[in-house]
């Protein structure tokens, strides 16, 4: 009896979580629907009467400098999730694994790094770029961000739970420490590595405010792109709306293949383990 | 903390390990952090690179500028109004996905969506649907609700609360995975016990839910809050902190400070004085829970 109850209950939640759904994802059907609107004025039109217009997207490469932009948000989210993987690795694994001077500090400067806002840097962070003439560069919105701090402190944990005798077996094999790191202990890692990279790129594939300080109209990413449309003529609200979609697009292919890492990389954390 | 015993011999090969890490840490994060520490402290002419210094004046200025503490104001009520809101209706949208529901994976994926949309795409949009005829706008109307005549944005009354209403419907979904994260960790034998001996719902929830909920809450409510007091992508894409500065917050006071004026010494000091309002509510609402708890343990 308890259990018919319950079931009519989760039928009832089902239903209405269906109603606030659609209402959620309504920004997005809008957005879509416009992206493929024949009427440069309209955000909705009748797919009844009027025909979808797909040369919306074609347009975009004609009124706007679009596939440098969608070039330059692919090779910066590309290079800046490999090197993250690449990078923090060692780093985390030092941190984990080895005794050195200085290992407290930076450990306390990758918790500190954390901590430090942004917008605190925006100023120097952008006067640094000038200075080494990066200013405007794919340089300047991927070398800052090579190593998270996030990164190194996910390795670090990752490398404590694996048991210390693979390693001591591969030394005594003859692996020298490159070895070990890259070969060994790296791959036993590999769950903790895509949790990294999926987070790291959906952070940069979506960055605004250091692409928006560092760069001008050379190496903008989409991003940023898309809050200067009001400098392009010509760019109207299908256009916009296809622009948007065309930004939307890799994330939620990420998400669909890379679901669980995304939600371990977000809930990371917040749950005591 | 586990850490297990490291060979001796390796203290050599351990700076090499780290050095990409300390070479881009030194030169992007921690050069910038102290060169904003000294700006705020100086005056700096960005055309002529003379650096005048003026001890505590910027701190002054920021301290007795009343357009700064408007800003915090406006920032105040964006995170008194977003915060509860965000974490009351994941709380609940939590509990409902947590049960065994038809479709709950297309739920946890759509709810999601917004969170994992860029800020700058979701702004642009909401841009559209709050302008004067726009979706959002029509609704209002054929509601009943009294619309300013040129959208939303555009109206001292409503700019700012258009926003924060955009930033809960951003920001539940995330918080939504968060809560579900944390009722995953409550033992099943707890739940079937409490149902044996006949609990309640209410009795359940207060018993079981809500303590092992607890850690989640204080995470989330940290994090949400100092992400509110950042919030800057919104008011950039939306409404360029106007009408008549009604969405100026801190974040935005900042920037225009900034890369408008370029009054680069005074953007510091606001910088850090935003920056320990920050920790000051961190460490209170740290404080706040952990007496909480500690009365409950």
């Amino acid at each position: 009896m308890r259990r018919r109850r319950r079931s009519r209950a989760d039928r009832i939640t089902s239903l209405a979580l269906l109603v606030v759904l659609l209402g959620v994802l309504f920004p997005f059907i809008w957005m879509i629907v416009g992206s493929i609107s024949p009427r440069w004025d309209a955000g909705w039109f009748n797919p009844l009467t009027e025909k979808p217009s797909w040369s919306n997207y074609a347009d975009l490469f004609g009124v706007m400098p679009f596939g440098r932009y969608l070039f330059n948000s692919a090779v910066v989210a590309a290079v800046v999730t490999l090197g993250n993987v690449l990078l923090c690795f060692p780093v985390g694994y030092a941190l984990a694994r080895r005794r050195f001077r200085g290992r407290g500090l930076l450990y306390g400067a990758a918790a500190l790094v954390l901590m430090v806002p942004q917008y605190v840097l925006i100023v120097p962070l952008f006067a640094l770029i000038h200075g080494l003439g990066w200013y405007d560069t794919l340089w300047a919105i991927t070398i800052p961000l090579l190593v998270h701090p996030l990164g190194v402190l996910l390795v670090k944990g990752a490398v404590s739970t694996v048991p210390i005798e693979v390693e001591e077996a591969a030394r005594l094999d003859g692996a020298g420490p490159w070895r070990i790191v890259y070969r060994i202990v790296m791959p036993i890692c590999r769950p903790t590595l895509a949790v990294l990279a999926v987070q790291v790129f959906w952070l940069t594939w979506n960055a605004f405010l250091f692409p928006f300080i560092l760069t001008g109209d050379r190496a903008r990413t989409l991003p940023v792109a898309l809050a200067m449309f009001r400098g392009y003529q010509g760019v109207d609200r299908p256009h916009l709306f296809a622009a948007a979609t065309l930004a939307t697009l890799p994330v939620i292919v990420v998400f669909l293949f890379f679901q669980r890492q995304i939600i371990s990389g977000l809930t990371a954390g917040a749950v005591k383990r | 903390m586990t850490d297990p015993n490291p060979p001796a011999h390796a203290d050599r090969t351990a700076w090499v390990l780290v050095s990409p890490w300390v070479l881009i840490l030194g030169l992007f994060w921690v050069y910038p952090f102290l060169y904003a520490l000294a700006l705020a402290f100086a005056q700096f002419d960005v055309f002529s690179g003379q650096w005048h210094w003026v001890g505590v004046a910027n701190f002054a200025a920021v301290l007795v500028n009343s357009e700064f503490w408007r800003a915090v104001g406006h920032t105040v009520i964006f995170t008194a109004g977003t915060v509860p809101v965000t974490t009351a209706l994941a709380i609940l949208l939590a509990l409902a996905l947590n049960r065994r529901l038809w479709g709950r994976a297309i739920f946890r994926a759509g709810f999601f969506a917004p969170t994992l949309t860029a800020t700058v795409v979701t702004a642009l949009v909401f841009l559209h649907l709050y302008a004067q005829g726009g979706y959002l706008y029509r609704l209002a109307e054929l509601a009943g609700i009294p619309v300013p005549e040129r959208g939303f944005l555009l109206s001292e009354k409503t700019a700012l609360a258009a926003v924060m209403v955009m930033d809960i419907w951003v920001s539940v979904g995330y918080y939504t995975l968060l809560f579900l994260a944390g009722l995953q960790t409550i033992p099943a034998e707890l739940v079937d016990d409490a149902l044996m001996h006949g609990a309640s719902g209410w009795q359940r929830f207060w018993a079981i839910t809500w303590p092992y909920l607890r850690p989640t809450l204080l995470y989330a409510l940290v994090i949400n809050l100092i992400k509110s007091f950042q919030v800057f992508t919104e008011m950039f894409v939306m409404t360029r902190g106007g009408p008549l500065g009604a969405t100026t917050t801190a974040v935005y006071h900042v920037y225009s400070a900034g890369f408008e004026r370029f009054d680069l010494g005074y953007a510091s000091a606001a910088a850090f004085v935003l920056f320990a309002l920050i920790a000051i509510v961190t460490v209170i609402q740290f404080r706040f829970f952990a007496f909480g708890r500690g009365a409950e343990e």
